[in-house]
């Protein structure tokens, strides 16, 4: 049932008196044909309208634009890193024992310290599926953050000394790469 | 409602922008923006892409709040959010566009000299409205009343306050279209 648009637009305005989320997506989506006519009416209400007081969430939001475009895309969907990660495992079919290396290169890729430009189609696809966001965005550098907001990393747990790995022969010569290595640092053949 | 306390309304709303501003409370600032951002560039832009450009518009205006730029209050700070909003809406298509602005940090901000000051306000459209439906106006879409409450607030019956409700929906877009 497409609404008309004047009771659209007296629902948004009413929702901006109220201070609840606009929802102009949804707002435009009912619609239908007609978006294209109330798109520019919203427009105009938006450059009239008082802005409102500030809520939580948008203090937040604005509190978090020194952090890296893709962590604040993932706490804005309230997601766990493990979240994504699952996302990139399934989609592009990758070995369940390869996970945890997904999962460190992903917070460096989250945490801006991994080259975005290297990373596969396939898992920039997965990525931005989850996150809702274009690739663009989420590889964008991040405009406010100095070079001393570098991305802090939690070891799962601390090396016990037990744990402590010994040189063998096998750590002096470097692993070849992988295909989880391919899709996060480029094919280097 | 009175235009000067219309005007007052909207002076009042730019010097608090403006005591936000020189007290430093840039993230209050920007955050009570945030919204109108957001709603217009999805309006413009469509989509997810929408919300790409609204974040680009509150990266661009937080970097240059934080540079201190804005503080001598030469324009109300509304007047800039739009500015900027368009500034980035128009130029988002464009080749080469993204990287520049992206990249360039003390890159050239919006020519300010072309914003269109804005007006227009919400407070105006009410005050255009006849007595009766004003009045209705003011309750219901600048103080967010439910029609029950402006009934009782205005000492009208429902059915009058419904009736004035749904001719300033039409009278809304019309000004909405000028």
């Amino acid at each position: 049932m497409i609404v008309e648009l004047e009771t659209l637009l007296d629902e948004l305005a009413r929702r901006h008196a109220r201070g609840e989320p606009l929802d102009v997506e949804g707002t435009l989506a009912k619609a239908g044909d007609r978006a294209d006519e109330l798109a520019p009416l919203i427009e105009a209400f938006l450059e009239r309208a008082p802005r409102r007081p500030p809520s939580d969430e948008a203090l937040a939001y604005v509190r978090s634009l020194d952090d890296p475009p893709m962590l604040r895309a993932r706490v804005a969907k309230a997601l766990r890193v493990d979240d994504v990660v699952d996302s990139i495992v399934a989609a592009c079919e990758i070995q369940p024992d390869a996970r945890p290396k997904v999962r460190r290169y992903y917070q460096q890729l989250e945490g801006g310290v991994l080259d975005p430009s290297r990373v596969a189609t396939s898992v920039w696809d997965a990525i931005t599926d989850v996150l809702g966001r274009s690739r663009a965005s989420l590889a964008a550098p991040s405009l406010g953050a100095t070079p001393s907001a570098a991305p802090m990393y939690r070891a799962e747990r601390l090396f016990e000394p037990s744990e402590m790995p010994t040189l063998s022969a096998s750590m002096t010569e470097p692993e070849p790469p992988d295909d989880v290595d391919a899709l996060f640092l480029g094919d280097p053949g | 409602m009175s235009d000067a306390t219309q005007l007052s309304m909207r002076d009042a709303r730019d010097a608090e922008d403006k005591r936000l501003l020189e007290n430093g409370e840039i993230d209050l600032l920007l955050s009570g923006w945030v919204e109108t951002i957001r709603g217009r560039c999805i309006a413009k832009m469509r989509g997810v892409v929408g919300e790409d450009v609204a974040q680009a518009v509150c990266e661009r205006l937080w970097r240059e709040l934080k540079a201190g730029k804005h503080r001598d209050g030469r324009l109300p700070f509304r007047v800039i959010v739009h500015s900027v909003i368009g500034w980035v809406c128009n130029g988002w298509n464009e080749p080469g566009w993204r990287e520049t602005e992206l990249f360039d940090l003390d890159g050239a901000a919006p020519d300010e000299t072309e914003a269109v000051i804005v007006d227009l306000t919400l407070e105006q459209f009410v005050a255009t409205l006849p007595p009766g439906d004003g009045e209705v106006g003011a309750l219901y879409y600048l103080e967010a009343l439910e029609p029950a409450e402006i009934a009782e607030r205005l000492d009208k019956k429902p059915n009058a306050v419904h009736q004035a409700i749904s001719r300033n929906k039409a009278r809304l877009r019309e000004w909405l279209e000028e």
